[in-house]
């Protein structure tokens, strides 16, 4: 005897679910307009937009010195990352040179800035998978000594405005590279902590191995970058791939990962991009020019860290190739820079006339790339795993909507 | 608010004599037109007919030589006298850049009308959403698309707030609420 | 950035370790004050001042009788209030943050005032939703819950003259029908929320609750089986050991193979053994022994997955669900899911502890036992007999039920950690963990233990 599943007289129904823009789950105010049979996921519609603050706009509608600031909330948890990828577009078409020493500073502290987005994403991905309250305060306490470090040289701890077009904003305090130092020694065993809780966790592992698989074909169809196309196995880095800054002089490697690319890749990808940032920073500060700030002043003869622009300095060791006022002008001209951020590239297309306005600014955000492909992945997935992939994507909703 | 001019629009920076590049060329070999345009940043910039971007992209992603198989951003420019769509192209395998535009002259585009653009969306699922925000924002409309539906803007907006004539209906943000602030 | 070679919150631990102890006393002290009170002083001053009447004498034995169900009500609230706040500041502990601290000295009133605002909370009715199966939904889910858990009033107090009237001679199998009533409610809290989510948590709360509760019942009926009895207090007795193997203490607890180890040590001990027998008895009583630890790791799992606990918490599934069947409850009926969930937690703890970690028999003979406790409860009862009144307990309950509700928190506080440490598994995982691998593990260990408790 053999039972009819699909017989006519049984009728199914299927079943539309709102997911967000009020969900815990959906980071923020993403809205998933999902059609349901059963638990399985037939079709999805991501519906945006509902933190679109104008970003754009106000970049054509404000000086490049007020907009500087503002840029920072584009990706909230990589601000760093966003002022750079400006400030280098902006450099790049007025033909700035930017001292060493501001790109090194550049370098250490926008590395920062990867490992504490991580260790959110880290957090907030086990929050994703049900583990609502034990493990995801540990990355907390990693980030929360990072956020101290930049609040100490940028004066901030989310919404950094350090990196300015032509260089950075200050040195960094004194003591500030020790305790960096410090925290670089230690973080390594951070890692390995995390790792012991989640990494062979075998609910763990059920839950993330061969779950939402980014084959490499639809991820370089669909422009998704960052550790999403490194864990499906593409080495496309772009501190590698297209060298920007500092990055050739440093030693460090692209984490890629064999195999599918399911969600267990992509976690495995970051935490060892974490470790790879952490490699960076001590490098950095190791070869920065001038040394610590210590060091910097014994040098220079001067009485504190910002008296250092003095006529017979050596142009290494400055921080600013370009004058911060509220005149800030830019040369005619277009162009497109990008940056490698956390969740991949973000770039920043602008045309200016030489006014102190941008004519056009287009912001290329990972995030929003990186979603585009996601309702390619939840479809037949159930709602379980809606959350283990969309958690691995990493979005952050203010970068989708700007 | 000054309204600022456009740059690109002087009759001086319009040269004719510049020569093809290496991507001119072979969009030439492969019997599509194109026109360079100055250099966007050192990165060769060509001008492609709207009818031909679907060819001329389609060559540079699948060739060997090109294997321009990234694309990074569409984005919705707005000129004095004309629309551009710009396609900024990468490679994930070599270190090559490129940068496409399409060009729609405002005179061409009929009274209430939006500006056409041929859409990606079909062949490479990149450009899906980038075509719809710059539809949504800019106001460029890309034929072919499957679904171009607003995407940052909600469903029911009306303009496109990135263009230059855009006025910003007063009580839009707030649900016609007859007690806004603004 | 300090050095953190030392833990640095053994502050926090300390003061935590400080809340439970007031807190169960507190709990302690009043369940037991109440129980006093309606059990023999109330009757006792009628019985004084209508000396001889007949009529008296029925009233003071019906007051008597209600002494269980005035023990079970006073403690519920309490004991909820209690895990809640425990709860809250043992995850804090491991996730290295300080809970809740504010409220009262040191967060001691924290759940109250929670409570409280639970009470005077809006109780919002969802538009197209069924009222009437909406307001049952909670009180269903709470109810079973707590009369299921009378009959364990008894074992835990190791039947105690007022507490005996609420032993079954079939108590855990009464303990377990009523177990199997509340996911009744949580469907239909489900079903009358109209809400997608709820719905889908309510349907997912069927499945798990009929695919646990096979390994749940058949781990308990396999130590029924071995144990011989399905009254709850005499299961809890046979674990204190019988004449001299009670000397064995913990080994006697069904957990470590329903006294075969001790037995075994007394024949070896008293060279009844001889030969090869050494070996195969001792084999035996260690893979009995085994058998039993194994029905022990099913019965918390099943009972975690029964109580919606991480990590099988599907039903409410904050992250995909948002919290599931109770997403649309509001104000005091929330407030029942809340302490209900609770209180599951702690009977499903207290039935754990009667039928494998020896009910209210202490670990290691004469540590905190009835004779310790006699001698503490000495001088107060002089003095209340000196006043005319009933004593105020005796050595032997109070061993009892401060070494029960030890054990049980200890379970509590297991649960709070794997809470604290494991993400949730996918509806698929978790029916197949069950149906695949619990069930037939129960069933082998069924017919296992059938067979070696003839070699043993």
């Amino acid at each position: 005897m053999s039972v009819e599943l699909s017989s006519p007289d049984l009728k199914t129904d299927e079943m539309i679910i709102n997911m967000g823009p009020q969900h815990p789950a959906t980071h923020g105010v993403l809205r998933l307009i999902l059609t349901l049979d059963g638990e399985i996921c037939k079709h999805v519609e991501p519906v945006l937009g509902h933190l679109h603050r104008a970003q754009e706009w106000q970049g054509q509608n404000r000086t490049w010195f007020q907009y500087q600031a503002l840029i920072d909330r584009v990706d909230y948890l990589s601000g760093m990352y966003t002022s750079w990828a400006m400030a280098r577009a902006a450099e790049q078409i007025d033909g700035l040179v930017v001292p060493k020493r501001a790109e090194y500073l550049r370098v250490i502290l926008s590395e920062m800035n990867r490992i504490t987005s991580h260790l959110l994403w880290l957090g907030t991905y086990l929050i994703d998978l049900g583990a609502m309250f034990g493990f995801p305060f540990y990355p907390f306490r990693e980030r929360e000594k990072l956020f101290d470090l930049f609040e100490e040289v940028a004066g901030q701890r989310m919404m950094f405005n350090y990196i300015r077009i032509g260089g950075v904003l200050r040195n960094p305090p004194f003591g500030w590279f020790d305790k960096l130092k410090r925290f670089t020694d230690e973080f390594p065993d951070r890692i390995d902590e995390y790792e012991a809780i989640v990494t062979e966790n075998p609910i763990f592992l059920k839950r993330t191995k061969g779950v939402g698989i980014l084959k490499k074909e639809t991820a370089m169809a669909y422009g998704v970058t960052g550790p999403c196309i490194r864990a499906s196995g593409i080495p496309l880095d772009l501190r590698k791939t297209k060298p920007y800054s500092v990055y050739p002089e440093l030693d460090f490697k692209v984490q890629t990962m064999d195999g599918d690319g399911d969600t267990w890749a992509r976690y495995m990808c970051r935490i060892r991009e974490m470790r790879e940032s952490n490699e960076i920073i001590r490098q950095a500060i190791e070869k920065i020019p001038g040394g610590t700030t210590e060091e910097l002043r014994k040098l220079l003869g001067t009485t504190g860290p910002e008296k250092d622009e003095s006529k017979d300095l050596d142009p290494s060791f400055l921080l600013m190739a370009k004058k911060q006022n509220a005149g800030l002008r830019v040369k005619a001209g277009e162009g497109f820079a990008a940056v490698e951020s956390p969740r991949g590239t973000i770039g920043c297309y602008v045309i200016s006339n030489g006014s102190d306005k941008a004519y056009r600014f287009k912001w290329r955000n990972p995030s929003f790339c990186n979603l585009s492909v996601l309702p390619e992945l939840l479809v037949g997935a159930p709602i379980a795993d809606i959350m283990a992939i969309f958690g691995s994507i990493d979005v952050i909703l203010p970068d989708v909507d700007r | 608010m000054t309204e600022t001019p456009a740059p690109g629009n002087k009759p001086a920076e319009e040269p004719k004599e510049l020569t093809a590049g290496p991507f001119g060329e072979f969009l030439r070999e492969h019997g599509i037109a194109s026109t360079r345009l100055p250099d966007s940043t050192g990165v060769e910039t060509v001008l492609v007919e709207g009818k031909d971007l679907e060819a001329a992209l389609k060559r540079l992603r699948n060739s060997q030589e090109t294997e321009l198989n990234y694309l990074v951003a569409v984005s919705g420019v707005e000129q004095a006298d004309s629309f551009e769509s710009v396609y900024h192209l990468w490679s994930y395998t070599n270190l090559k850049e490129l940068v496409v535009k399409v060009r729609v002259a405002k005179s061409a585009v009929p009274e209430g009308k939006l500006p056409v653009v041929p859409s990606l969306a079909n062949f490479w699922p990149a450009a899906n959403w980038h075509e719809r925000e710059s539809y949504d924002l800019m106001g460029i409309r890309y034929s072919g698309h499957p679904y171009l539906r607003r995407i940052l803007n909600p469903w029911d907006w009306e303009g496109h707030p990135l263009r230059r004539d855009y006025k910003q209906p007063v009580d839009s943000l707030n649900d016609k609420n007859p007690h806004s602030m603004r | 950035m300090t050095s953190s070679a030392v833990p640095y919150n053994l502050n926090e631990i300390g003061k935590f370790f400080l809340l439970s102890g007031v807190w169960l006393g507190i709990i302690f002290g009043a369940v037991w004050a109440a129980c006093w009170a309606v059990g023999m002083l109330v009757p006792q001053l009628i019985l004084n001042a209508y000396p001889n009447d007949p009529c008296a004498l029925n009233v003071a034995n019906a007051i008597r009788l209600l002494t269980p169900l005035v023990g079970v009500m006073v403690f519920i609230p309490i004991n909820a209030m209690y895990m809640v706040l425990a709860e809250r500041r043992g995850l804090a502990l491991f996730t290295v943050r300080k809970g809740p601290n504010r409220v009262g000295p040191d967060g001691f009133l924290q759940t109250a005032a929670d409570a409280v605002k639970l009470l005077f909370k809006e109780n919002i009715n969802p538009h197209g939703g069924d009222v009437l199966m909406f307001t049952l939904a909670p009180i269903i889910f709470f109810a079973p819950s707590v009369f299921g858990a009378i009959p364990l009033l008894a074992a835990v107090t190791s039947n105690h003259d007022l507490f005996k009237i609420v032993n079954l001679p079939t108590g855990i199998f009464y303990v377990l029908a009523m177990s199997s009533i509340p996911v009744v409610g949580i469907v239909m809290g489900g079903w009358a929320s109209n809400n997608k989510y709820s719905l889908v948590g309510g349907l997912r709360s069927a499945a798990q609750a009929i695919s646990y509760e096979i390994p749940l019942v058949l781990a308990i009926i396999t130590t029924c089986f071995l144990v011989g009895s399905l009254d709850v207090v005499n299961i809890a007795q046979m674990q204190k050991g019988t004449d001299n193997l009670a000397s064995f203490g913990f080994l006697n607890w069904n957990f470590f193979g329903a006294g075969a180890i001790p037995h075994y040590l007394d024949l070896l001990m008293q060279g009844k053994l001889e030969g090869a027998q050494v070996v195969t008895s001792a084999f035996w009583s260690l893979a009995l022994a085994f058998c039993c630890i194994l029905l022990c790791g099913i019965y918390l799992t099943g009972a975690c997955a029964e109580i919606n606990r991480i990590p099988f918490d599907l039903p409410e599934a904050e992250s995909e669900l948002v919290s599931g069947y109770n997403t649309e409850y509001s104000g005091i009926r929330f407030a029942i899911f809340f302490l209900a969930e609770f209180t599951n937690l702690f009977i499903v703890s207290t039935v754990a502890v009667v039928m494998w970690f020896g009910g209210g028999a202490t670990p290691f003979p004469g540590f905190l036992d009835a004779n310790t406790f006699a001698s503490i409860a000495t001088p107060f009862n002089q003095a209340l007999a000196q006043a005319g009144l009933p004593p105020l307990m005796d050595g032997q309950t109070m061993s009892g039920a401060f070494w029960a509700i030890f054990k049980t928190y200890a379970l509590v506080y297991f649960a709070i950690l794997v809470r604290g440490t494991l993400p949730r598994f996918r509806i698929d995982q978790l029916l197949d963990f069950g149906w695949k691998k619990l069930i037939p593990l129960s069933l082998i260990l069924l017919l296992a233990v059938t067979y070696i408790r003839e070699l043993v």
